[in-house]
């Protein structure tokens, strides 16, 4: 290594190094990342972390408190529930619910939502039209409240959750990938690349859809995070995830009973929730600052 | 901890629900009850809540009655009875009663009232309370006699529970809906307002008649208020917003003991756990027609530690589907089975389901004893999913035919005899899923038999059919935990029945 590379290195520094100093300067989008990536962690390995089986009752060590009360023990570091379950497992098992719903609910009203908006958005006219006639239809019906009927009538399951969360999410998508869409539309690159005789699909995928990127990974998190939190609202009601399952949603439920006198058993997946949707917003926000344009120095 | 957070508790209370009036107890001699379901209708005799019969027992009053520390019957409205034949019993009744509006009681009101209920075209919800009677007949304005369609042994029983007489020139006038509207009976308590789903407030009847087993004491206002959420129920108690809860769960129960101006009274009562399981030739789960497996789910279950951790204070473990001190409800000659989850895999393994095997289990209430039992199937390879519903779904599910296993409980309308438990469930009524015809013989036979011991004998070979089948697990009898203010001086008894008439202050 000559020693005017090493200068011009420093001078210029790459493009990778470029966006590692944005990524590591952004301070909560750090946070945010390394916060969620600590629960994804947690989720992934839960069969090698957890203590114990998280359905595995003892009816005779019930509601014992968490390890900082003087009766609490290392035994059950975050004590047990009102079945004699070791919360710190069911916890663990229970990061496991939510980051799947919040994953599959993204995955299936991002690819129904993108595409709507993406068609809506390119093509205009009566498309345009279609779409957002539908999106309209779709924003006259609260999601709670179609939620809790669907799964009334089917019956509570974590599929059932994950399919009616999915089909009523993708609103947003649909809305801010049209608007985005329009914007890219007009511009320069996508008119050269229709001049130059580009198909259909290679400009919407390869053309529009990077460009929009950004905004999409906007939304996806805070679809993701809304959710996580639907879900544990549904499971609150007693219409979500059934018991024994360990979500955290359904485990604030069971500890309803006991919030005047153990209310930790409340505050533990109370906080673990807003952690888990702090970590994902601040994520979010954090990667829209990076990849965004206007965010760029 | 436990006290410590309860003191913070009692100290953060009455701040936290500052301005709330407190103007109850001993001085002005009122009690607030809160009690979490609404009954449909203030008449006894359509509604099918423990909260009805409640105020049934406090407005109306019933032929006999029947004392619950000794269990004695002792005349109320009837002065004195005796039996005519194997069908006929007859009734002297008490002279200068009379009813909250002024009427006067006579055998008018009682042959009313009984032929009134007893014609099923009038709709009283629990028919099985009035299905027996055949018809009332006035002998003179201060005699009647009741006929029993067949011979019915536990007629006195049933009339000295839900059987109220209401006075039969106003009840002839309006009707069911009037009585709930403006009920009239002859009771300690008189109803002054009622806002349905909301608040029945009850208030001392000062012209009660003179030597009634119901004897008064000094409380004078019973205001009961409908509050729903189990949470809002101990939060008015912890700031002294209530006097009188019932039904608490045995850890609410448990906690709120802690707190200074609290006591808890616990006891148990009649009302039976058990689970049914459906066998019927359609059944949804037609493994539940396996014996074997049935006797797994049996085996499965860890009723001793389930009632005595979660359960309470007073539980106990039940062998046959009856609560013990029902006459009748002999367990004599039926099998038991203890906790073995080894056995339990090993007979799910012999009847083909050693992979495991999905369920569906229905249930209204104790929601936490639902998710133990489910626990428990678990751990040996059972997988029940939960559907917990208002009760009135669940029936409606059960009656259709379309339920797998059911978490159920019966309180027997607190009537001491086996003809009001057992055979609700197995003598081919609309709850019952398994139909044995065998089964249903022996009730029949136990429920017309006088002689007591050829009934005796029929129904303790009927539980035991039942018990050698597994045609239901029988699991605890529900104890009662009561919070009051700790200055009420009162009792609990088997019956679930909070007696306001003779609550007293301590000093």
């Amino acid at each position: 290594m000559t020693e005017s590379t090493a200068f011009a290195a420093v001078a210029m520094p790459s493009a990778g190094a470029r966006l590692r100093r944005r990524v590591f300067g952004h301070k909560s989008l750090v946070f945010g990342a390394s916060l969620l990536a600590v629960i994804v962690l947690v989720a992934l390995l839960a069969p090698l972390i957890a203590p114990y089986d998280p359905y595995a009752q003892n009816l005779l060590a019930r509601t014992q408190p968490p390890v900082w009360y003087e009766a609490g023990t290392w035994a059950h570091p975050l004590g047990t529930d009102n079945l004699g379950r070791d919360y710190l497992s069911r916890m663990i098992y229970g990061a496991r619910i939510s980051l799947v719903i919040g994953f599959s609910v993204m995955v299936i009203s991002g690819l129904i939502g993108t595409t709507m908006g993406l068609l809506a958005g390119y093509f205009g006219g009566t498309v345009d039209l279609v779409v957002t006639f539908l999106v309209t239809t779709r924003l006259a019906m609260p999601v709670i409240l179609v939620a809790l009927a669907i799964v009334a009538i089917l019956g509570g399951s974590l599929l059932v959750v994950v399919l009616v969360l999915g089909f009523l999410k993708w609103d947003r998508f649909a809305v801010v990938m049209r608007s985005a869409t329009q914007q890219v539309r007009s511009q320069d690159y996508v008119a050269a690349a229709q001049a130059a005789g580009a198909s259909t699909p290679r400009i919407l995928f390869g053309e529009v859809l990077p460009n929009v990127f950004a905004q999409l990974v906007v939304v996806a998190t805070l679809e993701a995070a809304s959710a996580i939190l639907l879900e544990a609202a549904l499971s609150f009601l007693g219409l979500g995830v059934q018991p024994p399952l360990p979500s955290w949603g359904l485990m604030i439920s069971e500890a309803k009973a006991y919030m005047f006198f153990s209310f930790w058993l409340i505050a533990i997946p109370g906080t673990a929730l807003a952690l888990l949707i702090l970590a994902i917003n601040l994520a979010g926000d954090g990667l829209r600052d990076i990849v965004a344009p206007e965010g760029r120095e | 901890m436990r006290l410590h957070t309860a003191a913070l508790l009692t100290g953060l209370a009455p701040m936290l629900f500052a301005g709330h009036p407190a103007f109850a107890d001993q001085a002005n001699n009122s009690i607030r009850f809160a009690y979490d379901q609404a009954p449909e209708s203030i008449d006894p005799y359509f509604n099918n809540v423990r909260i009805g019969v409640i105020i049934g027992q406090h407005v109306w009053d019933t032929l006999v009655y029947r004392d619950p520390s000794s269990n004695e019957y002792k005349g109320l409205l009837a002065e004195s009875w005796e039996r005519i034949d194997d069908r006929t019993l007859e009734f002297k009744l008490r002279q200068g009663v009379t009813f909250h509006n002024g009427e006067a009681f006579n055998a008018d009101d009682v042959v009313y009232t009984l032929n009134f209920v007893a014609d099923p075209e009038n709709g009283v919800t629990t028919q099985q309370n009035v299905a027996w009677i055949d018809r009332a007949e006035k002998v003179d304005d201060y005699t009647v006699r009741v006929i029993s369609k067949e011979v019915f042994p536990a007629a006195i029983e049933y009339l000295s529970g839900p059987l109220a007489i209401h006075p039969n020139e106003y009840y002839e006038e309006v009707g069911p809906e009037g009585m709930d509207r403006n009920p009239v009976g002859t009771g300690p308590f008189k109803v002054v307002s009622n806002e349905p789903g909301k608040a029945i407030v009850l208030e001392k009847n000062e012209a009660y008649f003179e030597g009634s087993p119901k004897e008064q004491g000094p409380i004078e206002t019973v205001d009961i208020r409908i509050i729903p959420d189990r949470q809002t129920q101990v939060a008015e108690m912890l700031s002294q917003g209530m006097d009188f809860v019932m039904h608490v769960p045995k850890d609410q129960a448990e906690q709120m003991e802690q707190v200074p101006f609290l006591q808890v009274v616990s006891g148990e009562t009649m009302r039976i756990v058990f689970m049914q399981m459906n066998t019927l030739e359609n059944s949804p789960a037609p493994a539940l027609k396996d014996e074997r497996v049935r006797k797994a789910i049996m085996h499965a279950i860890d009723r001793e530690t389930i009632a005595s951790e979660i359960v309470g204070a007073g539980a106990r473990v039940l062998d046959v589907i009856c609560f013990p001190s029902q006459t009748g409800c002999d367990a004599s000659a039926a099998p038991t089975y203890d906790y073995d989850p080894e056995k339990s895999r090993a007979l799910l393994a012999e009847a083909g389901y050693g992979d495991g095997l999905a369920l569906d289990i229905v249930a209204y209430r104790e929601r936490n004893q639902t998710e133990a039992i489910i626990g428990y199937l678990k751990a040996v390879g059972i997988d029940a999913r939960l559907n917990f519903l208002q009760y009135a779904a669940m029936r409606e599910q059960i009656r259709a035919g379309e339920a797998e296993l059911t978490h159920q409980t019966w309180g027997s309308f607190s009537v001491n005899d086996v003809s009001a438990s057992t055979p609700v469930y197995f003598k081919f009524e609309a709850d019952d899923i398994t139909r044995n015809p065998e089964v249903r013989d022996l009730l029949q036979k136990g429920d017309t038999t006088i002689e007591p011991e050829a009934r005796n004998a029929a129904y303790r070979d009927a539980l035991a059919l039942i018990a050698e089948h597994v045609y239901g697990v029988p699991l605890w009898s529900l104890p009662v935990y009561y919070v009051a203010t700790s200055d009420l001086d009162f009792t609990a008894y088997p019956d679930e029945m909070p007696r306001f008439w003779e609550m007293d202050w301590k000093d």
